[in-house]
């Protein structure tokens, strides 16, 4: 019992704290380790096609494209960690190009005056983008972080989700805003 | 426990004992399982509920929307037997209550192991609420026991009724089947019963049935059979030897008469010749021819009596008893009034106490009376002043007993036993005359009136004879 609650303790507090103070002034790194976590729970509650892996144990990839705010973060936070076998594995992008072998993308701030052609080049490809660039699913995003009063929320335009032939868990679109855009 | 009850009540009481034991036992356990069956599924019902609530709330709290977790709780509400809920987070604080607004502090502090528990009035289940093998919290659920309470109650309530029921128609059953088996005994008892009472051995018992107690019915009757016929040869044989014995003692008694008739008429001879004899030569003759022929006439004279007392005696035997209500004294007066010739030169000092009346023939009491006392003053000669005693008392519920006692010559008690024999003489004749007569005429004539008779003595120091008599209103 006092094992997991230790084990936990740490992770959960910080995302206690992200929950109150997560857009604190200049407390960048506290909202993105948050953000972090939400980034390890999202493949959590992604069904993933198994044909996007080469084999049973092939890491599951979690790319940063473009700067990495997440610092060692997000490493720290997936280390160890699996979904369905598949272990967890940061890899740091500096171009589109660069993305092979990836199943998750957080596409960071940095990239947004690229955004419309890296999101174009990416439609039909099975990876789940996810980034805090504002209005990030009505342009063909799947996942975008928001912070609404002091708290992080998530919205997900579930047909983009579905050209990329991904399926998310209800339980996590039941937390989500879902968008639809009106252009595709 | 049972074995002064009558058969029919303890066929009853085991069936009963029986049957209510099996019911008992049958609904004990039919009980105790829908007990157990209705817990176990109590207890999945709110595992399988707590799972769902799991389930659904991995989402919330990976995300850490308490909202949602508060919506997937709210699903709780369709269950009016769950009393709250909670979800906890991974650090132990409530993270999300149902009812809604229930404060925080009335939910354990921290979480428990997960399983279930049995509280007195609820049932609390623990479920941690797990994902990809990292626990995210823990799902707590109260559950409302009243129902299972109310069912026990109700489970027992309807046992018991059962049970009364079903003994109570065991009860009906068995009253009217255990006739099948009391019936035959009684019906045999019964019959035993009056044969006991009316002694009529010609009854029959009625075989009624064709089991042991019919075997048993068979033997009674058969030994029954037996019994009278026993009983019947039995009574003819009394009544012929009866016969032959009444024939032989008449025969004997005429005979003893017609002896003792017959040996008189020579006895007067005898005495009449002597005393003839006597006043024809009463010169001639010297004192000591004199002499012989008084002893002679005495000597005749002695047998004249002694064949006397013989024919009473013998008469005895034959003559009718005319019973009536004897005042006993009146008659030891009477005896008295009459021996006054015998009691003239004697000092006696009479202690006679008040006597009960008897049921009896008075002449032949009178010859009892009359023989005891004389016996009594005849063997008190040598004391002066002689003392006799008589007395009578109640002795026991049926007998009244008298005694006359004397301080005279006494007897051996050796020889108590012969005193009452015919010619029985215990002292000679020349001490004291006697024929021995006397005391055998006294208890041939208690013993036709239905009592008995006994002495008691010693030699020198008197003695006591004693004679019962049965009490006045048993004679019949």
């Amino acid at each position: 019992m006092r094992h997991w609650l230790a084990q936990m303790a740490l992770a959960v507090a910080v995302l206690f704290a992200g929950r109150q103070m997560a857009c604190a002034q200049g407390d960048v790194s506290t909202e993105y380790k948050f953000k972090a976590v939400f980034l390890f729970r999202f493949a959590q509650f992604v069904d993933w096609p198994t044909n996007i892996f080469t084999n049973a144990q092939a890491p599951l990839v979690i790319g940063i494209l473009g700067d990495d705010p997440f610092d060692d973060y997000l490493d720290e936070t997936v280390n160890g960690e699996n979904v369905n076998g598949h272990p967890l594995a940061v890899k740091r992008y500096r171009s589109l190009d660069d993305v092979k072998d990836c199943q998750m993308l957080f596409i960071s701030s940095s990239e947004e005056s690229r955004l419309g052609r890296d999101l174009g080049a990416l439609r039909g490809k099975t990876i789940l983008t996810v980034s805090d660039i504002e209005d990030f699913p009505e342009n063909g995003g799947i996942i975008g972080f928001v912070t609404v009063q002091n708290k992080i929320h998530f919205r997900i335009n579930t047909d983009a989700a579905r050209d990329a032939n991904l399926a998310f868990s209800s339980k996590l679109l039941r937390l989500a805003e879902i968008v639809t855009p009106q252009t595709r | 426990m049972l074995r002064n009850v009558p058969i029919r009540r303890k066929l009853i009481a085991v069936n009963l004992l029986i049957s209510g034991a099996v019911l008992l036992l049958t609904s004990v356990s039919f009980v105790t399982y829908e007990i157990v069956t209705l817990r176990k599924g109590m207890v999945d019902g709110i595992n399988t509920r707590a799972e769902i609530i799991a389930a659904n709330s991995t989402a919330s709290l990976a995300f850490q929307d308490a909202s949602d977790a508060t919506d997937v709780l709210s699903a709780l509400k369709t269950d009016s037997h769950v009393i709250a809920a909670c979800i906890y987070d991974s650090t132990g604080r409530v993270f999300a209550r149902f009812p809604a607004n229930t404060p925080a502090g009335d939910f354990p502090a921290a979480p428990q192991k997960a399983g279930f528990q049995f509280e007195p009035a609820a049932l609390v289940v623990y479920r941690p609420v797990i994902q990809d093998g990292h626990v995210l919290g823990m799902v707590y659920i109260e559950y409302d026991l009243t129902t299972l309470t109310q069912r026990y109650h109700a489970y027992t309530i309807l046992a018991l009724v059962i049970v009364v029921c079903a003994v109570f128609l065991a009860y009906l059953m068995s009253r009217g089947l255990q006739k099948q088996i009391s019936q035959p005994v009684l019906a045999l008892a019964e019959t035993a019963k009056a044969i006991t009472r009316d002694r009529d051995f010609s009854t029959r018992a009625t075989k009624i049935s064709n089991d042991e107690v019919g075997a048993l019915t068979d033997a009674f009757n058969e030994m029954l059979a037996e019994i009278h016929k026993l009983n019947a040869t039995l009574e003819s044989r009394v009544h012929e030897r009866t016969a032959q014995l009444e024939a032989a003692n008449k025969e004997l008694e005429a005979f003893s008469y017609s002896v003792s008739h017959d040996l008189r008429a020579p006895l007067r001879h005898i005495d009449g010749f002597a005393d003839m004899l006597r006043k024809s030569t009463q010169e001639k003759l010297s004192p000591s021819g004199q002499r012989y022929l008084d002893i002679i006439s005495e000597a005749a004279k002695r047998m004249g009596t002694l064949i006397d007392d013989l024919l009473v005696f013998s008469r005895m035997g034959r003559t009718e008893m005319r019973l009536t209500r004897v005042n006993m004294d009146g008659l030891v007066a009477e005896c008295i009034s009459e021996m006054a010739q015998d009691l003239q030169g004697r000092a006696i000092e009479w202690d006679i106490a008040p006597l009960p009346e008897v049921n009896g023939d008075r002449a032949l009491l009178k010859q009892v009376w009359v023989n005891l006392v004389s016996n009594a003053v005849k063997y008190s000669r040598d004391r002066s002043p002689a003392k006799i005693t008589i007395r009578g008392r109640e002795s026991g519920a049926r007998e009244v007993e008298f005694s006359v006692q004397d301080n005279g010559a006494g007897f051996d008690m050796q020889y108590a036993g012969k005193l009452f024999g015919v010619f029985q003489r215990l002292h000679l004749n020349e001490e004291f005359e006697g024929t021995g007569i006397g005391l055998a005429n006294v208890r041939r004539i208690i013993l036709r009136h239905g009592g008995r008779t006994w002495a008691e003595g010693k030699i020198n120091e008197g003695a006591t004879f004693y004679f019962t008599m049965p009490k006045l209103n048993q004679t019949s």
